[in-house]
């Protein structure tokens, strides 16, 4: 059972990535991309981690994904269909991609990953909290404090006084 | 009102019922008990005193009403009733169904017109029939320059969407669809689909008026979520679970909108924003453009848009129920079976039923803490609906710049209040585990 649906959620995640990459129109691309990020929640839903899943739902496929959507429906249209082809960057890309994977891969298999025991059971989330807040808690602050100045520059930078006043009527 | 049978004759009347009652009789008989019998061939028969009820059994079952009993009470313990039936769909549907009768009716009193009036002669009761009619029977118009399959596919995603929230909502003790241990955060993960479905099918229909209500309804729905979600976290804090079974069992003596008032307030407000309803309809703002995302749609496929915002504004209401207003949880108002119905069943004068398998019936499913349960969640449900339409005939709508500041400046500001307010409950020990209440 586990077995046919880590397969299929295998296809769904990898199919939907290749066709978010290889699309020609951008809307099926960032649809095809909220399924690729979908079946990796689907992974964690087989890790036994519901509680990063639903984050993994909520935050890229509820936040990201309509960013992206959002952002490419705002482009032009001439833009989206510009066709820029070119058979050495293509090959090229396909030499990286097998680099990486084979690197990848060996680290992956010489990192003792075999000896692992998969029986124990689940983390709960509960633990998860509590380390974040006893024992990692300077990560913590750190990342709050990153994350909060990304956001207020974000603001900062995206603020045109000129474009408000002249839109607000009265 | 016109006589509606201007040429009526008693004799043709009869006529007319007998010939009814003919062609009903001949078209069970030839068609609807065969159907029954095949059907009973290819589902699952449960067993029965440790025997298998076969198809012949059940048929018998079913046509002695007095005797099918234990036969409801298996078909009441299956999956496909909780998915499809009492906490899932048909349920859900059905006090949508009638939200949308009572909500047109109410307007109509609050402005001092009559409302659905014609249809069903008692108070135009059958309106929605009438209307649901009227959409199927419409023609599915599709724009020609539409993108077809997510035009097709947008509001089948927008009910299923809803019907997906609808499973996440306790109603009473074990009676939920998907009990999952992380059930508010699995809430936050669906409500987070609804403005992907709006914008994508508003741009899939490839016209003005869809895309600005799309677009606005994006903006309205990504930036009311976060007051959303901050403001549920409160209940969180206090409980320490993110099951919704048990912060409603937490409730049994008091309900957290005694403690976390801001919190309920600002989840009120930004329930109504996500619900696109009047002071924050702007997506679907019928005076200024037309019908805003919903403007290209038409037939069944609006009528199935209309479905699931009712049973998206259902779901809301009762998880409003469910986090501050302490779900099933109030003091008994149904009195138990009677035991001399268990006993010897229904005894009226010359009349006698046997009922074998009540008992089992009312101890196992119909119990008292299901009804009871039902009676009190429908009916704090049914006063938080009421109060989600009220607004409707009362205020303006409100504009897209003030909206956007109410939501990032002042809920979001309250929410944390909120937080801070729980957590000063939490920390000073009188909430929470091990806390003095």
């Amino acid at each position: 059972m586990v077995d046919a649906a880590f397969l299929a959620l295998s296809v769904l995640t990898i199919g939907t990535a290749i066709a978010a990459l290889e699309m020609r129109s951008l809307i099926y691309g960032s649809i095809a991309l909220m399924g690729s990020l979908g079946g990796i929640a689907g992974f964690f839903l087989l890790l036994d981690s519901p509680f990063v899943a639903m984050f993994q739902i909520a935050v890229y496929v509820g936040s990201i994904a309509v960013l992206i959507l959002f952002t490419v429906m705002l482009v032009k249209r001439e833009l989206i269909f510009q066709k820029i082809e070119d058979p050495k960057r293509k090959f090229a890309g396909i030499g990286l991609m097998l680099v990486l994977m084979v690197g990848i891969g060996s680290i992956i298999l010489d990192s003792g990953l075999k000896t692992i025991v998969t029986d124990e059971p689940a983390v709960d989330y509960r633990e998860i909290g509590v380390d974040f807040v006893t024992y990692y808690w300077p990560a913590l602050i750190a990342m709050a404090l990153i994350l909060a100045g990304a956001v207020t520059g974000a603001l900062v930078l995206a603020r045109r006084e000129d474009v408000e006043d002249e839109q607000r009527a009265n | 009102m016109s006589v509606i049978a201007p040429k009526f004759r008693l004799g043709h009347f009869i006529k007319s019922i007998t010939n009814d009652i003919f062609w009903i009789v001949v078209l069970i008989t030839l068609i609807g008990i065969p159907v029954i019998f095949i059907v009973l061939f290819y589902i699952d028969l449960p067993v029965l005193d440790g025997e298998l009820v076969t198809p012949f059994l059940a048929f018998t079952m079913l046509a002695h009403p007095e005797l099918s009993i234990p036969l409801i009470d298996s078909f009441m313990n299956t999956d496909f009733f909780r998915i499809a039936i009492f906490p899932g769909f048909g349920f859900a549907a059905l006090i949508a169904g009638s939200t949308i009768f009572v909500e047109r009716k109410l307007l109509a009193k609050l402005q001092l017109r009559v409302g659905p009036f014609y249809c069903g002669k008692i108070e135009g009761i059958l309106q929605l029939v009438g209307d649901g009619l009227k959409l199927l029977s419409k023609e599915i118009i599709i724009p020609a320059k539409a993108d077809k399959p997510i035009f097709w596919a947008a509001p089948v995603l927008f009910v299923a969407t809803a019907a997906a929230f609808v499973a996440l909502i306790p109603v009473a003790p074990g009676w939920v669809v998907a009990d999952v241990d992380v059930g508010l955060l699995a809430v936050f993960a669906v409500i987070g689909f609804f403005p992907i479905i709006t914008v994508l099918s508003s741009w899939s229909a490839n016209s003005k008026y869809p895309f600005i209500g799309g677009i606005r309804a994006l903006h309205q729905m990504i930036s009311f979520e976060i007051p959303l979600i901050l403001s549920l976290l409160g209940v969180v804090i206090l409980t320490g679970t993110l099951n919704l079974t048990e912060i409603v069992q937490s409730q049994t003596s008091y309900w957290w909108i005694i403690f976390l008032p801001i919190g309920a307030i600002v989840f009120f407000i930004t329930m109504l924003a996500e619900l696109e309803r009047i002071p924050f309809d702007l997506p679907e703002a019928e005076s200024e453009i037309v019908a805003g995302w919903l403007t290209e749609f038409s037939g069944m496929m609006y009528g199935l848009v209309q479905l699931g915002s009712y049973i998206k504004l259902y779901a809301f209401a009762a998880l409003f129920v469910v986090l501050f207003l302490g779900g099933w949880n109030g003091f008994g108002v149904i009195p138990p079976t009677p035991p001399e119905i268990v006993d010897f069943g229904i005894q009226a004068g010359p009349i006698s039923v046997d009922l074998p398998g009540i008992e089992k019936l009312t101890e196992r499913t119909l119990n008292f803490s299901l009804i009871n349960g039902v009676v009190w969640f429908v009916f704090k449900t049914v006063i938080v609906i009421f109060f989600i339409l009220i607004p409707r005939g009362v205020f303006p709508r409100v504009r897209i710049d003030l909206l956007l500041h109410i939501g990032w400046y002042k809920l979001i500001t309250l929410s944390f209040v909120n937080i801070f307010i729980a957590l000063g409950l939490l920390y000073a020990g009188v909430l929470g585990p091990g806390g003095l209440l």
